[in-house]
C-alpha cells in the first residue's frame, strides 16, 4: 500500500475511528486512577492505614511488632483427654500471661502536667 | 405588625442569651492565663503526643495480633474440639463470642482514639489553643475507653481460664 493510499484511507475514516486508540488509552488511566481511589477509601476507611507501620514516621517501632506466625495453636481435631486439656493449658497460660502481664493504654501520660499545659 | 415587632424581640432577646451563656461556658471552661499556658507550651505538647501515639500504634498492633491468635488459635480449636467429642462446652462457647464481641468493639474505639489524637497533633494549637484543648480532652476520654476495653478482654479471658479449669476438672473426675 502506497503513502496517498494510506492518507486517503485516513481521510476516509470517521472522528471515532481516527482516536479510539487515544480514546482507549485516556478510559484505561480513569479506570486506574478510579480503582485506585476506591482503595485509597477503604485504606482510610477500613482502619488499616492506622495499623500499617510501614507509614513514615514508624521506622522506630516497626521492627518491635511481634509475629504470629510461628505460634501454631491448639489443634481443633482430636480427642480431649488429660494430655490435650494439659497441653491446651500450658498454650493458653502463656498467651493470658503476655495479654494480662502490662497493663494497656493507661497511666497519665497525657495530663496537663504531663504535658505541661497545666494551669 | 405588633405581633412581628413583638416576635423579633424575642428572638433578639434568646439570642442574645444564647451568645451569652456560650461566652460564660467558654470562659468557665478555660482561663485566659490557662489559653495562654496553652498556647506557649502546645508545640512540645504536640510532639510528645505523638510519641505516645506512635508508641500507641505499636501496643494496638501488638494488643491486636494477641487477641486475634487466643481467640483463633487457642478458644475456637478447643471449643471445636469439644463440640466434635459431644461435650458440654457451651458457658466456653459464649465467653467466646463475648470475648469477639468485646475485640470488634475495641477494635471500633481505637479508630475512634485514632482520630481524636490525629486531629490534636495536626491542629494549629497556637493559632487555636481552646480548639487544641477540647480535642486533646477527647482522645484522653477515647484513650481511657480503650483502657477499659482491654480490662473488659482481659476479665473475659480469665473468666475463660476459669470455664476451662472447670470444664477440665470435671472431664478429670469422670463426670462427662
Amino acid at each position: 500500500m502506497s503513502e496517498e493510499e494510506l492518507i486517503a484511507e485516513a481521510q476516509s475514516m470517521t472522528r471515532w475511528q481516527q482516536h479510539k486508540f487515544m480514546v482507549l488509552v485516556g478510559a484505561t488511566i480513569l479506570t486506574a486512577l478510579f480503582l485506585v481511589g476506591i482503595s485509597l477509601r477503604l485504606y482510610t476507611t477500613s482502619g488499616a492505614m492506622q495499623l500499617d507501620l510501614s507509614r513514615p514516621g514508624y521506622q522506630s517501632i516497626r521492627d518491635q511488632a511481634s509475629s504470629s506466625s510461628d505460634f501454631t495453636g491448639f489443634s481443633s481435631t482430636g480427642e480431649i483427654d488429660k494430655k490435650a486439656l494439659d497441653e491446651f493449658r500450658s498454650l493458653y497460660d502463656e498467651q493470658l500471661k503476655e495479654a494480662t502481664a502490662v497493663e494497656s493504654f493507661g497511666g497519665d501520660v497525657m495530663s496537663d502536667a504531663a504535658l505541661g499545659i497545666g494551669q | 405588625m405588633k405581633l412581628l415587632i413583638t416576635t423579633l424581640a424575642l428572638f433578639g432577646v434568646l439570642a442574645t442569651a444564647i451568645l451569652a451563656s456560650q461566652t460564660v461556658y467558654a470562659q468557665g471552661a478555660l482561663s485566659e492565663a490557662h489559653v495562654e499556658r496553652i498556647r506557649q507550651n502546645c508545640v512540645s505538647a504536640q510532639t510528645t503526643l505523638l510519641r505516645i501515639h506512635t508508641n500507641d500504634t505499636l501496643l494496638r498492633v501488638n494488643r491486636g495480633q494477641l487477641y486475634e491468635l487466643i481467640s483463633t488459635k487457642l478458644m475456637a480449636p478447643l471449643n471445636s474440639r469439644i463440640a466434635l467429642g459431644r461435650f458440654e462446652g457451651l458457658q466456653l462457647a459464649a465467653t467466646t463470642i463475648d470475648y469477639d464481641r468485646q475485640r470488634e468493639i475495641f477494635t471500633a474505639d481505637y479508630l475512634q482514639y485514632d482520630d481524636a489524637m490525629t486531629r490534636a497533633i495536626k491542629i494549629n494549637c497556637t493559632e487555636r489553643p481552646s480548639e487544641f484543648y477540647e480535642t486533646l480532652q477527647l482522645a484522653r476520654e477515647r484513650r481511657y475507653k480503650l483502657h477499659e476495653d482491654t480490662k473488659a478482654l482481659t476479665v473475659l479471658l480469665e473468666s475463660y481460664k476459669g470455664e476451662f479449669e472447670s470444664f477440665a476438672g470435671k472431664f478429670d473426675g469422670g463426670s462427662q
